[in-house]
């Protein structure tokens, strides 16, 4: 039995394997015949339309304690409730003809400047785009670090001027049932929906990522334009967004009205706080094979400087 | 044609080969392909349990089948192996634990893990399909006496109740898989009910469709 303890959260040296060692060995399985594991990660996907921005690793996001997961893991095990259940499905079914270029995005509700824009136009409005290392913490208890592409929600935010009344910023995901199959069942409350409190969006952390590793996103992870809130769990990252909008009131969320006691409307990150079905105390690492370590986890994943005083006051057992 | 067919499908051979081939296809190939994804582990995790699910499910559709079908030569040679798919229920379900507790990775979160209803219920039906794995003998049964031994593995229900429960809230829209196994299993439970009620009303039919004999002795 492989049961051990880790004092810290830092990442073995070997916890991850290098993205080269990696591709290595996918090559060596290649040559060796071994197709489909191999085949599956060297699937070539559509461009998304955020192709073309060069930009730079932002130096007070630069996170060096931690090793980036490696990109075929960050671009094959992917929760998107759109292209499947299981994790390796979405980098499968969301490349079979569904288009994410061209695209455009909605920012209306109780604003000042709302518009509409092609993704790459909006990219431009905002000032390009810049690199971020931010830990990723999937509520299911497992954890990567990924390097993003993208601009401060901020800026989004500032450049719509929202109107006093707003106190919620509402994300909404694709909806269109013709080329996505999931969205012809309501098992779920299509179109996906997530929301923020104005002061969370207006924070340093929350972003909107266009690309990963440098390149534009692949559709698996929310190609052309996705949230990405470093202290909560994943499942706020709203993946492939085609409107946002300033509201008054505290919107209506797709696992939030799934699951109201296990995914609450915040969603910090919180180790005291365990899922009903998991103790959310530690998490594995993504990246280690079959003796991936688990780390402990922290208060919002690592980012309570940041952020906390955004909650003081509020009882963070109660809104989890 | 189907008088072949039968008699491959009711050979030990075959449903050993189907049974440890599953798991050789499932599990061991691609674990050793590269074909678990970014967390293996969590990958064999959710296989094995699907696995486990799905064999028990396939033994306990088997009574109803043969109620149902009582002259079906593919039902009856289908049959001759409810022992050993049911063990094999029981097997997976094992491996489905142990990736569990190497899954949790130390003993604080290992006993923690064991406060959660969701993982005690799944103990608890390990537990029973265990009981009746190892009860699963010729001696055993003679042991206990062909009553108390069918009694006993009644309890096969209440492990696939409590196990199609596990399974529903295993993650997030877990349900949606869960419940077409549910459907299936008490679609088959009502036609075996409504079909036995009929052969009881109308003796005729029961000797058209069969030995009563041999559904009264299973
Ligand atoms: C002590 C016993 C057991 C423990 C600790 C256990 C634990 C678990 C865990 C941790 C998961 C994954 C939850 C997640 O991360 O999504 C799971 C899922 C599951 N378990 Fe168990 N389990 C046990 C017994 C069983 C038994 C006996 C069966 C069936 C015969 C079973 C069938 C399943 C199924 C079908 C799933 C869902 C897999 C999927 O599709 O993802 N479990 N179990």
């Amino acid at each position: 039995m492989y049961i051990h303890k880790k004092p810290s959260w830092y990442l073995p040296d070997s916890g991850v394997t290098p993205q080269a060692a990696y591709l290595g060995r996918r090559k060596f399985l290649r040559t060796l015949g071994m197709g489909a594991a191999a085949t599956a990660f060297t699937r070539v996907p559509g461009i998304s339309a955020t192709a073309g921005f060069p930009d730079t690793l932002n130096p007070s996001f630069k996170l060096s304690a931690v090793k980036l997961t490696p990109y075929d893991l960050i671009t094959t095990y992917n929760n998107f409730y759109e292209w499947g259940l299981s994790k390796d499905e979405p980098s499968k079914l969301s490349n079979q003809g569904w288009k994410t270029d061209p695209w455009t995005i909605e920012i209306g509700g109780l604003c000042a400047n709302p518009a509409k824009f092609a993704v790459n136009d909006l990219i431009k409005a905002v000032g390009g785009i810049e690199q971020r290392n931010y830990r990723h913490r999937c509520v299911e208890a497992w954890s990567m670090v990924v390097p993003w592409d993208g601009f401060p929600l901020a800026k989004l935010v500032t450049l719509s001027s929202p109107k006093p009344e707003a106190k919620y910023v509402q994300f909404t995901s694709f909806l269109d049932p013709k080329i996505c199959p999931a969205q012809r069942s309501n098992d779920f409350a299509w179109p996906f929906t997530e929301g923020l409190m104005l002061d969370e969006a207006m924070n340093e952390l929350a972003f909107l990522a266009t690309g990963i590793y440098g390149k534009p996103l692949l559709n698996q992870n929310g190609a052309p334009i996705r949230l990405v809130v470093p202290w909560k769990y994943g499942f706020k990252g709203a993946k492939s967004i085609v409107r946002i909008d300033f509201v008054a009131t505290q919107p209506k969320t797709l696992w939030n009205q799934y699951a109201p006691d296990e995914y609450g409307f915040l969603a910090n990150v919180n180790p005291e706080v365990d899922h009903p079905r998991w103790s959310q105390r530690s998490e594995r690492v993504i990246g280690g094979g079959f003796f991936s370590s688990r780390q402990p986890t922290l208060k919002f994943n690592g980012y309570e400087k940041e952020v906390a005083a955004l909650y003081a006051g509020i009882d963070l057992r109660k809104n989890f | 044609m189907m008088k072949t067919i039968a008699a491959i499908i009711g050979h030990k051979a075959f449903a050993l080969s189907v049974i440890i081939g599953i798991g050789v296809w499932l599990l061991i190939v691609p674990a050793f392909t590269g074909g678990l994804g970014a967390d293996p582990l969590d990958r064999l995790l959710h296989v094995s349990g699907e696995i486990a699910i799905w064999t028990l499910a396939a033994v306990l559709s088997l009574t109803p089948l043969r109620v149902l079908f009582p002259k079906s030569r593919i039902v009856n040679a289908l049959n001759r192996h409810r022992r050993y798919i049911g063990v094999s229920s029981c097997i997976y379900a094992l491996v489905h634990f142990s990736c569990h507790l190497l899954y949790q990775g130390d003993w604080d979160d290992l006993l923690a893990s064991f406060s959660k209803p969701f993982i005690w219920l799944g103990a608890s039906g390990l537990l029973i399909l265990v009981v009746l794995a190892i009860t699963s003998n010729n001696w055993t049964v003679r042991k206990l006496g062909g009553r108390n031994w069918k009694l006993l593995h009644r309890l096969a229900y209440l492990a696939a109740a409590i196990l199609i429960y596990h399974q529903s809230i295993a993650g997030k829209g877990h349900w949606y898989i869960a419940r077409w196994l549910l459907f299936a299993l008490l679609s088959l439970e009502l036609a075996r009910l409504v079909k036995t009620q009929i052969t009881k009303k109308n003796p005729r039919t029961a000797v058209t469709t069969g030995s009563r004999q041999e559904i009264k002795s299973t």
